[in-house]
């Protein structure tokens, strides 16, 4: 069954260039696609105070234009070629990928070391961008039900400011950004030797290595960035916070717990109690919320990975009329039953066919695999754990579980937060 | 390796080519058709067992009925309750889920390779044995009627309903969503009844896509679907829907929005139809993509939007065309302007040879990365067999995107945009949509959000007014909770146009596209309270030179009443 399953082993080859750069390789020549992924060691929690939202700002300038390409031509580029493309921030790191028909590797590649190498910090894109960041901090936060909760959470969990600010930042933060300021960023944080560059899919290696000496060889290195502590306290207290959503039609809810770091034994223990929790239609808080006491209209959780302390989440919006905290409590109730008793048999199970199926399901898309790769590449050093990364979660025992979840979940230490609509009916 | 200039874009390596096999048919004695496609690059097995019928086939006093059906499905069987068959489904780490949609019932179920004997005999059991329990039906019918009150407060669902009435007209497609009353009459007979009659293996297709063995795989289809009695299925006749004979403008009154969702909608082909490549292909040059021309010109050059976009959407039986935009109110009747001009330039002029080619390798390039996962081959494989397209459809769709010229684009641009047989629908602000818009329908409608209608005079009654003048210091009281509390607008007028500011104690506002409309004045004023961007939005009407009217934004729950005079 499942513990005889085998997946073979992804063609996996690493190296690193002279200036730093490094370089993950992995052929699937299944389909004459090729995704090639950029990430530089760059997140909100690098940003100090005063200086949020930078990592951000830049993903936007990213795409103002380089020596060679012209504003918003980087996107004309891929589309004319076939391809898709995007960048996206996160409190660990920001990348940046394009997925192509396989023959336009050379494209993919100059599109990236062009603004690697010579990204235009003008004050007009630095001015232009910054609009555009409240344009966008506008329509996906402040205009969006439930669009702030999120990071509003991670300012009860995290006390380290590393790890509590969001994201999108200050705008007043932004406001004072200089051109200096901007300039500086990029040449400690966009340096070839603070990124890794994955190509997967369909391409001859020795073709793929020589283009991306081609391209990215002279870029040079920079000194290290900064070194940055995101250590934290663990928690004694629960922690409560109401808030007024204008444009939430619903109440609804939220908790948190601080939990330690990704890839760690009790970080992989309570991402697999989570998935018992609310994954799926039968877990055990779908069918008892949802189902039995059909008392709420959406359910949803999730774990926050990050390289230093990271987060558990689950929430509700219940259904008009009912009572919140009887809801928490039966939330309360199920994690206290897998603190107590742990999974059963059934449910190791489950997981583990769940757990094959996210693995071979990840696999199918080469831009899905040079992402995981190049996240395992930037955070451990090791692309080669896509490989065994379903091994080690597969040996988590139901002991592991239920000792993780009695130490983090079923405690005081939690952050809950509580929607209250204040819009208008 | 020859010098390479970094200065230009690289030349692309030779191209690689895509190979898709043809898929392997056959039919049942019983007419169960079956399509079996062998995928072996992963692990896993997808299934789509798919009846030709759907929405567009509900009885007339039964709308909500195929949708329901599907979602309770698997929500009861003979052997299994609902949470028996989730345990069961999801021990095996797999997905089994139905649905339906205008023209089809799909149950879908993926798997890994390993577990494709038990997954199979799920999805007979679900197709076979559902008992649609009254306490299923129950949940269904309360969480169906919440979801749809939510429905309506979102403008796109609103525009997206007008535009079907106005396409379709009596044609069963103008229905986007059953109403509450429909849903109250679902019943447990009704739903059996339609499994019954729908459910049967001349009015279905297996397909199946996957790392399997063929031999065993038709061994086990027979076991489980060989025995299906096959009787008819009778699909309604209904009269093909008809192009309109000129514009029509329907605005869904939405007092308050900052934004205009804006649909402009025609008849358009069906998805068989020979010319369905040319329309992709011209589809993608007017406004499928974010570099196509409605994309450039509303957002790139002008500004009025975050995005505007052309859609085909072609089914079974007819299909439309339509281009949308969510725009700032106040450049409604300047973007009507710009989507005009793009939708009559396609028509009146031949694209460019470079606008054709990168149209053309945009849709070839993206081809291939479609079939990357097993579900995206599977949807391609599932088109291809449910409209009834040619058997080597997905391995000649390249050639076919290639070989459109720049004639077909325009050919088929003026048999397939109507920009004088058109719906204009627009979701926002009414009072201040109408007079911009006005001009490009001779027939005029207004709605309300519950889709009643409202006189359009209503809303028209000032149009054509001299505008009263506006300008100058106002020092107003506003009505807060019974308490007056002072505030100030300072205006300055250019004609119809406003500028100017309000001043609060919560914080300063700028108005920069404010109206007058005769003794009618309609602005928002964008003002910052606690480092949070606050929309007031003020209707205001000027008599015996007092000034009284409603502030209103979204972190306030009603609209609150001011009066006051000019300064001094």
């Amino acid at each position: 069954m499942s513990d005889k399953f085998n997946l073979s082993p992804l063609d996996i080859e690493q190296y690193t260039l002279k200036n730093g750069l490094r370089v993950v390789l992995n052929l699937d020549d299944s389909v004459p696609v090729v995704a090639l992924a950029v990430y530089y060691d760059v997140g909100s929690r690098n940003e100090r105070e005063g200086r949020t939202g930078f990592a951000h700002l830049f993903e936007h300038m990213m795409f103002q234009g380089s020596e060679n390409v012209k504003k918003a031509e980087h996107f004309q580029y891929v589309m004319k070629a076939g391809g898709t493309m995007n960048g996206t921030t996160s409190s660990e790191r920001t990348n940046y990928f394009e997925t192509l028909p396989a023959s336009e590797l050379p494209l993919a590649l100059w599109l990236e070391s062009d603004r690697m190498r010579s990204l235009a910090v003008t004050q007009e894109n630095l001015d232009n961008q910054r609009d555009a960041v409240k344009e966008e901090k506008r329509l996906r936060y402040d205009n969006q039900p439930y669009g702030q909760i999120f990071d509003l959470i991670s300012e009860m969990i995290y006390k380290n400011f590393a790890n509590s600010h969001s994201t999108i930042g200050s705008m007043d933060d932004l406001d004072d950004a200089t051109v200096e300021d901007v300039q500086e960023f990029f040449r400690i944080y966009y340096a070839p030797n603070n990124a890794v560059l994955v190509l997967s899919g369909a391409f001859e290696t020795e073709t793929a290595k020589q283009l991306i000496e081609t391209y990215f060889g002279d870029i040079p290195a920079q000194p290290l960035p900064p070194a940055i502590d995101v250590e934290e306290p663990r928690e004694v207290a629960a922690n409560y916070k109401e808030w007024e959503d204008k444009l939430a039609p619903f109440p609804a809810f939220l908790v948190g717990w601080k939990i330690p770091k990704r890839r760690s034994p009790e970080f992989n223990a309570l991402y697999l109690a989570g998935k018992l929790l609310y994954d799926g239609e039968s877990s055990r808080l779908y069918q008892k919320l949802v189902k039995g006491e059909e008392s709420v209209m959406q359910l949803f959780g999730f774990t926050d990975e990050r390289r230093g302390p990271s987060s558990i989440y689950v929430g509700a919006i219940p259904k008009p009329e009912k009572d919140l905290s009887k809801i928490r409590d039966i939330i309360m109730t199920e994690i206290k039953h897998i603190a107590e008793h742990g999974p059963t048999a059934d449910e190791m199970q489950k997981l583990h066919n769940k757990l094959i199926n996210d693995t071979v399901r990840l696999r199918q898309s080469s831009q899905s695999r040079a992402q995981n790769i190049a996240e395992y590449a930037l955070y451990d050093g090791d692309p080669t754990l896509i490989n065994t990364e379903l091994e080690t979660l597969m040996a988590v025992t139901p002991e592991q579980i239920r000792s993780a979840a009695n130490e983090y979940l079923n405690s005081e230490n939690r952050s809950l937060l509580d929607v209250v609509p204040a819009g208008k009916g | 390796m020859a010098q390479v200039s970094l200065r230009t874009a690289p030349r692309p390596l030779a191209p690689v080519p895509f190979n898709i096999p043809q898929a392997f048919k056959t039919t049942l004695e019983n007419g169960l058709r079956v399509v079996i496609f062998e995928d072996s690059r992963l692990p896993l097995v997808s299934y789509r067992l798919a009846f030709m019928t759907g929405d567009a086939d509900d009885p007339a006093d039964s709308i909500g009925l195929t949708s329901a059906m599907a979602s309770l499905l698997t929500e009861g069987t003979e052997n299994y309750s609902s949470l028996a068959l989730a345990e069961k489904i999801e021990r095996l780490g797999a997905g089994l889920s139905a649905s339906s949609s205008d023209d089809f019932t799909i149950l879908s179920a993926s798997t890994l390779a390993l577990y494709n004997s038990e997954i199979l005999g799920l999805l007979a059991e679900v197709v076979f044995k559902p008992t649609f329990p009254e306490t299923e039906l129950d949940l269904y019918r309360r969480n169906t009627v919440e979801n749809l009150k939510f429905q309506r407060s979102q403008p796109n669902f609103l525009a997206g309903e007008q535009a079907a009435r106005l396409i379709y007209g009596r044609h069963p497609y103008s229905r986007v969503s059953p109403k509450a009353a429909d849903i109250e009459k679902l019943t447990q007979g009704k739903l059996a009844e339609i499994h019954r009659r729908h459910f049967v293996p001349n009015n279905g297709i297996l397909i199946v896509v996957g790392d399997i063995d063929r031999e065993s795989l038709m061994a086990e289809i027979n076991e489980h679907f060989g025995d299906w009695q096959r009787h008819e299925v009778s699909h309604a006749k209904v009269a093909s829907p008809v192009l309109r004979e000129k514009n029509v403008l329907t605005i869904v009154d939405r007092p308050g929005s900052a934004q205009a969702n804006i649909v402009l909608a025609n008849l358009a082909i069906r998805r068989d139809d020979p010319d369905y490549f040319a329309v992709l292909v011209m589809n993608q040059v007017l406004g499928a993509g974010a570099s196509s021309r409605v994309f450039m010109n509303l957002r790139e050059e002008k500004g009025y939007t975050y995005g505007a976009y052309t859609r085909m959407d072609a089914k079974r039986n007819a299909g439309d065309f339509e281009a949308t935009a969510e725009v700032r109110t106040a450049v409604t009747g300047d973007s009507l302007k710009e989507f005009f001009y793009e939708l009559n330039r396609i028509r009146d002029e031949d694209v460019s040879e470079a606008e054709l080619a990168d149209a053309k390798n945009y849709l070839t390039g993206v081809f291939p990365l479609r079939a990357e996962t097993q579900e995206g081959l599977t949807n391609l494989i599932v088109s291809q067999e449910l409209y009834g397209l040619p058997d080597d459809y997905l391995q000649t769709y390249r050639d076919h995107v290639a070989a459109v010229s720049v004639a077909d684009v325009r050919r088929v641009a003026k048999q397939n945009v109507h920009p004088e047989k058109i719906a204009i629908v627009i979701v926002g602000d009414a009072g201040e949509i109408l007079p911009q818009a006005k001009d490009y329908a001779s027939d005029i409608e207004i709605f309300d959000t519950d889709g009643i209608p409202k006189s359009v005079e209503s809303y028209a009654a000032e149009d054509g007014d001299e505008a009263a003048n506006f300008a100058g210091s106002w020092k107003l009281s506003l009505d807060f909770q019974g308490q007056k509390v002072p505030i100030s607008l300072t205006l300055e007028q250019d004609g119809a146009s406003i500028t100017g500011k309000l001043e609060t104690v919560l914080g300063n506002g700028e108005i920069t596209a404010g109206k007058v409309r005769g003794n009618k004045l309609s602005a928002t004023a964008n003002t910052e309270i606690q480092g949070q961007n606050v929309d007031f939005v003020i209707n205001g009407s000027l008599a015996d030179g007092a000034l009284n009217g409603t502030i209103s934004a979204a972190i306030i729950p009603d609209s609150l009443t001011f009066t006051g005079d000019r300064e001094g």
